[in-house]
């Protein structure tokens, strides 16, 4: 059974400073939970090409990118490292064939991390409140790993227009994670969905 | 704020990075007999200079990958960094 991260601490509703200003143009904060979350470690050792694997029908993304569908996401965490994303729970189960024991570690890590998805216009403001990054930099398609007010965070830039992008962090640091993301977004109002 | 360049993420905030200390020691070779001053010294020797050295990080908030870095330690100037496996001359 999955129980959300946030369960007891995302509410939905208004918040901060958002009356007088239209629904649409309020950021949008909301959960992501019920995926299938894994990670792709290839060996130091392994000389295996990856080219010729896709998970999804997705390739393992290079440096700094990710690739998606509509059903999965794949993150570049590293170098031979990759964090997978996936509405489709059976995922693992399905591709696992192609991962030779000897040159990859899969794990599965979905009970692990929170998601927190923010949208709308204000978003590289609510990130560059806690975050080093160069947030104007980053486009749909990067990612990045990073620090969120001294938590550690993975940041999927997904759109542009709309600005979407989601925050992953560690489960247990998911409510520090919620209350650091959504004091930023006081200042802005947000609508909690 | 002081700016290190991963090789691999690209120039990033010092907050992502975890200091490593000296990465010019060497570690004794493996099946071979050590002496107790060699041992002593890999274990707990480290040097300390005032100006250039180069030492180990960590991004540890990034692609946690471990590489060198050849930093003035009187002005924080950073002049080189690299992968784990590669040398600074």
């Amino acid at each position: 059974m999955h129980i959300s991260p946030l369960n007891f601490v995302h509410k939905t509703g208004k918040f901060g400073d958002y009356s007088g200003k239209n629904d649409n143009d309020l950021l949008k904060v909301s959960e992501v939970n019920k995926l299938l979350i894994f990670q792709i470690a290839k060996f130091k050792n392994s000389n295996f090409d990856i080219s010729n694997i896709h998970v999804d029908e997705l390739n393992l993304p290079s440096s700094l990118k990710s690739s998606s569908n509509s059903n999965t996401r794949i993150l570049w965490l590293g170098p031979n490292n990759w964090l997978v994303f996936s509405s489709n729970l059976n995922l693992i189960e399905k591709e696992k064939k192609k991962f030779n024991e000897l040159d990859f570690a899969i794990t599965d890590i979905s009970h692990s991390r929170t998601i927190i998805e923010l949208e709308g216009n204000l978003v590289n403001e609510i990130l560059k409140k806690g975050c080093p990054l160069d947030i104007s930099s980053f486009k749909s398609g990067d990612c990045a790993n990073s620090v969120y007010n001294g938590i550690n965070i993975t940041i999927d830039f997904i759109s542009d227009n709309p600005k979407k992008a989601r925050i992953s962090g560690l489960r247990s640091f998911g409510e520090s994670l919620y209350h650091s993301i959504t004091d930023s977004c006081l200042e802005f109002g947000y609508k909690a969905i | 704020m002081l700016n290190i360049k991963c090789p691999y993420c690209g120039d990033r905030s010092q907050k992502e990075f975890a200091y490593g200390g000296d990465g010019t020691v060497v570690r004794p070779q493996l099946n071979q007999e050590v002496t107790d001053e060699k041992w002593d010294e890999f274990v707990y020797l480290r040097k300390s200079p005032r100006g250039k050295h180069i030492e180990l990080w960590h991004h540890i908030a990034g692609c946690r990958q471990w590489f060198r870095v050849q930093r003035d330690t009187v002005t924080h100037e950073i002049f080189k960094t690299a992968k784990i496996n590669e040398e600074i001359k």
